[in-house]
């Protein structure tokens, strides 16, 4: 037993569920208590759908423990005639695989030809797989399922899109951004897998040219699956800033023969390397950052943090433990340290440490950011209602590049407004006191060691930028040390400052 | 045998755990440390909102592998259960079973004595599980579970029982001082530790209609005496509460008057539920007494849905009510009454509210019900607010909608197989 208030992921089966149920045609059976069957509250409430999720649950009660038979048979019958699927998968939680009760003599003891949909087991295992195993698992087996084999390559050259899904983190706007990026590329979207995928999408999926994901660590058995299959491949990094887009689509468009002349047009649009360059983003140069989440959000974001807007990655993290290598890989040169733990309550000591200008996480980074006056932008599942916007909000391509743009802006802590109540004395007084932004923080204390500040030196360093205000003190005192000065008054100040600027 | 239909499939419930809620809220002084799957810590994460840094009063003991094995349970429990007390010094912890500890036959129960002595903090052994007809049964099983600690008496005293809000308790010791009855103590109140006495002469009175075990657990055990009740929601129920609570200490008062009053003092919010009609799909088990509340204040109730019905500690309800009752309806069967009976507002929960509202209904969400303080005189026009509320914002957005000509689009979902007949026009 481990005593567990919050985790990152959820169990396996919802993995299952949220993969199977976001297939066209596709209806899921949970065989579990009824409370394990909230994953359906979270397809209404998050997705707010206006129709029932395609899954039930038979739900396992008294009866059941006094000896019933599950009734998945009459389960199975009646969600076919009900709803006439391409396809039923039924599954379990935790609660009923304990239970071992012999669904498959059950499912084998249906009449033949009494239900026209093929049922589908996952291999999923309730306890072991998470819920990002248990659904990449789930995506791989449904499309291996319905995939046939013969089917010639499409004449326009084309790409499967492999990991948005129901409850995915903005993966309506991910896919969006997407295919209006193909669009300009004159890239066919063979199928968007399993988002809306259909049957008939799933029986030609090996009629693409390229495979393409939003998420590896939802997509890798899939893209294996695929490349066995058909000899696909596949490129495994998500399209994450302008930079990190066009070096996607140079891949892209080198493997499926397209003149790199289309990537221009693509990019048309994009922003975010020139908001870089403009003097509003000088102030994020060398601004710490802390970046936690999915592997291919935290390689992602880390990325353009670093490479796109000049960041410093003070860490970089996940909680997806088998991917751990993957993002290091991917961020070795940039992070100062890379943290791979599924225990909140380890990146919540990671961000009080650390104190990054700006942390990049889950909801749950948010929590504990906050916590610490630590400002923090939502970058990666688990999700909120917050993260299923009515709007177009997309993380991945170039629309996503300027999003994340402006999540960078947004997130900051107020540029301009921040330095003059900083270099204009202490944050409010009086009834201005309110006025104050969260997170700035008191003055720093005098340095410890032999070296003592004068009031009258502490305000003049106080009148400083913030923003340059750390380096001037540390050659202030740089300069006080070579020249045997053990109190730094006025005078130490102006000569520091004549001398070695700052 | 696979005949289509039946009642094995399509209802939308929710876990028993969902009361934690509410109760943790209720006693400042307890913890409840679950023992269950990665499951049951995903509903409370999810359901309850977990705000971490608000140090949440609950916890799971998941269970892993080695638990599923057979490790012996007190091994593993004690060393989380005294974690909890460090961290939370809590006065009291409800250890709560669930599904899977009941399947295994692991003894949860059996770890509240050892964890009591080794701690030193009171441990009440709780089944939660899920296999409940509704999910506010995990309050009954939590009270049941504080009655066994109880102290005994011989007093003539009452005890009102089920989780009330400091103003619905302010106006049931108001009204007792006024019918001279003994002060009422409330089960639970607001210490985890503070148990009322219960004994052969006590008056038992409960103010929910999902105690019923709770109730019948007291009687057998204590022999107190737990009348049928009709439930004090609107004001007639709170009138037939009151008057069966002066009778059961044999006396006789009409409340006609205060009634008579308190429909006075929520004429508004009555106004707005004349002649509308309100269908019932949840599974909270409110259903009965709410649905009569409505009855009684001039809205037409087709039907009422509800997980399940006890003949006997609902029996007042039922004879007041006089609507038909559906037992445990799937969820298509509820779509094809509606749709014949085409109410203006469906109390529904969070499972089947959006796709209602899909389909064309105004939709009240049932599990509000359960936490806000609408019963007693006091609650009447919260209670009829509430509804009021849910047509009024229904209404306007529909004339909106007409005014503009414009559509309430849902996220693009056609690629769902969708089963037949369920959308009205």
């Amino acid at each position: 037993m481990k005593l567990t208030v919050w985790s990152y992921q959820a169990p396996g089966h919802l993995g299952v569920t949220k993969a199977a149920s976001s297939f066209a045609g596709v209806h899921t059976i949970l065989r579990a208590p009824k409370g394990d069957g909230y994953a359906a509250i979270m397809f209404a409430m998050f997705e707010r759908l206006g129709v029932p999720p395609p899954m039930t649950v038979v739900a396992l009660n008294e009866a059941t423990l006094a000896g019933a038979a599950a009734d998945i048979g009459r389960a199975v019958l009646d969600v076919d005639q009900r709803f006439n699927p391409d396809l039923i998968v039924v599954t379990r939680s935790a609660t009923a695989a304990v239970l071992q009760e012999p669904l498959d003599g059950e499912i084998g003891m249906i009449p033949a030809g009494t239900v026209g949909a093929p049922i589908l087991q996952p291999s999923a295992h309730p306890v072991r797989d998470t819920e990002i195993s248990a659904f990449a698992k789930t995506v791989r087996e449904i499309v291996d399922h319905f995939a046939q084999d013969g089917h010639p390559r499409t004449a326009q050259p084309s790409v499967n899109i492999i990991g948005p899904s129901l409850l995915g983190f903005h993966d309506h706007s991910n896919v969006e951004s997407l295919r209006r990026m193909f669009a300009d590329m004159g890239v066919l979207v063979n199928a968007v897998i399993p988002l809306g995928a259909s049957a008939d999408e799933l029986r030609t999926v090996g009629r693409a040219w390229l495979n393409v994901t939003t998420a590896y660590e939802l997509a890798l058995p899939t893209l294996e699956l695929l490349r066995e299959r058909f000899g696909t491949m596949y490129l495994t990094d998500a399209p994450y800033g302008e930079a990190g887009t066009t070096a996607f689509l140079r891949d892209l468009a080198h493997m499926l023969e397209l003149p790199a002349s289309r990537i221009t047009h693509a990019a048309r649009g994009a922003r975010l390397l020139w908001y870089a360059r403009t003097v509003d983003a000088h102030a994020l140069s060398g601004k710490r950052v802390g970046v936690f989440g999915t592997p291919a959000a935290a390689a992602g974001i880390a990325r353009v943090l670093h490479d796109e807007l000049d960041m410093s990655v003070a860490f970089a993290g996940t909680y997806v433990l088998d991917h751990g290598d993957w993002l290091r890989e991917r961020v070795r040169d940039i992070a100062g340290e890379v943290l791979v733990t599924s225990d909140f309550a380890d990146v919540a000591r990671a961000i009080d440490q650390v104190r990054p200008d700006i942390m990049f996480g889950s909801q749950m980074e948010r929590h504990s950011s906050s916590r610490v006056g630590v400002p923090c932008a939502v970058i990666s599942p688990p999700a909120h209602i917050l993260n299923f916007p009515l709007g177009y909000e997309p993380f991945l391509g170039y629309d996503g590049a300027n999003h994340i743009g402006d999540v960078v802006n947004r997130t900051q802590v107020l540029g301009l407004e921040h330095h003059l109540i900083e270099t204009f004395g202490p944050r409010g007084q009086g009834r201005f006191a309110e006025a104050a932004p969260e997170g700035i923080e008191a003055a720093p204390a005098p340095a410890p060691g032999d070296l003592r500040w004068d009031d009258a030196a502490e305000r003049l360093v106080q009148r400083i930028p913030f923003f340059v205000r750390k380096k001037a003190r540390a050659n202030i005192e740089r300069y006080a040390r070579e020249h045997s000065l053990a109190m730094i008054d006025e005078s130490t100040v102006l000569a520091a400052r004549e001398h070695v600027g700052g | 045998m696979f005949e289509p239909g039946g009642d094995v499939v399509e209802r939308d419930d929710f876990c028993s755990l969902a009361p934690i809620g509410w109760l943790h809220h209720k006693m400042q002084d307890s913890f409840f440390l679950v023992v269950g799957t990665g499951s049951c810590q995903g509903f409370l994460q999810t359901a309850l909102g977990v705000m971490i840094f608000a140090q949440p009063r609950f916890a799971t003991a998941v269970l892993d592998e080695d638990d599923l094995a057979g490790r012996d349970t007190l091994t593993a429990l004690l060393p989380l259960a005294k974690t909890v007390v460090e961290e939370h010094r809590p006065q009291a912890i409800f250890l709560a079973s669930t599904c899977t500890p009941e399947i295994l036959k692991m003894n949860v129960a059996g770890c509240a004595a050892p964890i009591e002595r080794e701690t030193g903090v009171r441990v009440y052994p709780v089944r939660m599980d899920g296999f409940d007809a509704s999910y506010t049964q995990g309050e009954d099983h939590v009270l049941a579970a504080m009655i066994e600690r109880a102290p005994e008496t011989d007093e003539r005293n009452l005890v009102v029982l089920g989780c009330l809000s400091a103003v619905e308790e302010a106006e049931i010791r108001q009204e007792c001082r006024a019918m001279k009855l003994p002060a009422p103590a409330f089960l639970p109140a607001e210490s985890a530790l503070d148990l009322p006495a219960i004994g052969r002469n006590t008056v038992l009175f409960p103010a929910h209609p999902y105690l019923q075990g709770a109730c019948a657990y007291a009687v057998r055990e204590r022999g107190c005496h737990a009348p049928a009740v009709v439930f004090p929601f609107g004001p007639d129920g709170a009138r037939a509460w009151y008057e069966g609570l002066a009778a059961a200490f044999g006396i006789t008062v009409s409340y006609e008057r205060r009634e008579q009053e308190a429909w006075g003092a929520c004429e508004r919010e009555v106004s707005a539920l004349r002649g509308r009609r309100i269908a019932f799909c949840s599974d909270a088990l409110l259903e009965l007494p709410i649905a009569r509340a409505l009855r009684a204040a001039g809205a037409i109730v087709p039907f009422v849905a509800t997980p399940s019905v006890s003949k006997k500690f609902h029996a007042l309800e039922l004879a007041r009510l006089d609507v038909e009752v559906l037992e445990r309806p799937d969820r298509f069967t509820m779509f094809a009454r509606l749709a014949d009976a085409r109410p203006d507002l469906v109390v529904a929960n969070l499972n089947i509210a959006n796709a209602l509202e899909g389909m064309g209904y105004g939709v009240k969400w049932s599990t509000e019900l359960t936490f806000q303080p609408i019963r007693g005189f006091a609650g009447a026009p919260s209670l009829f607010a509430l509804f009021g509320a849910a047509l009024r914002r229904h209404d306007a957005l529909a004339t909106t909608r007409a005014a503009s000509g414009a559509q309430a689009n849902p996220i693009d979902l056609s690629f769902f197989r969708a089963p037949v007949a369920q959308t009205v026009a």
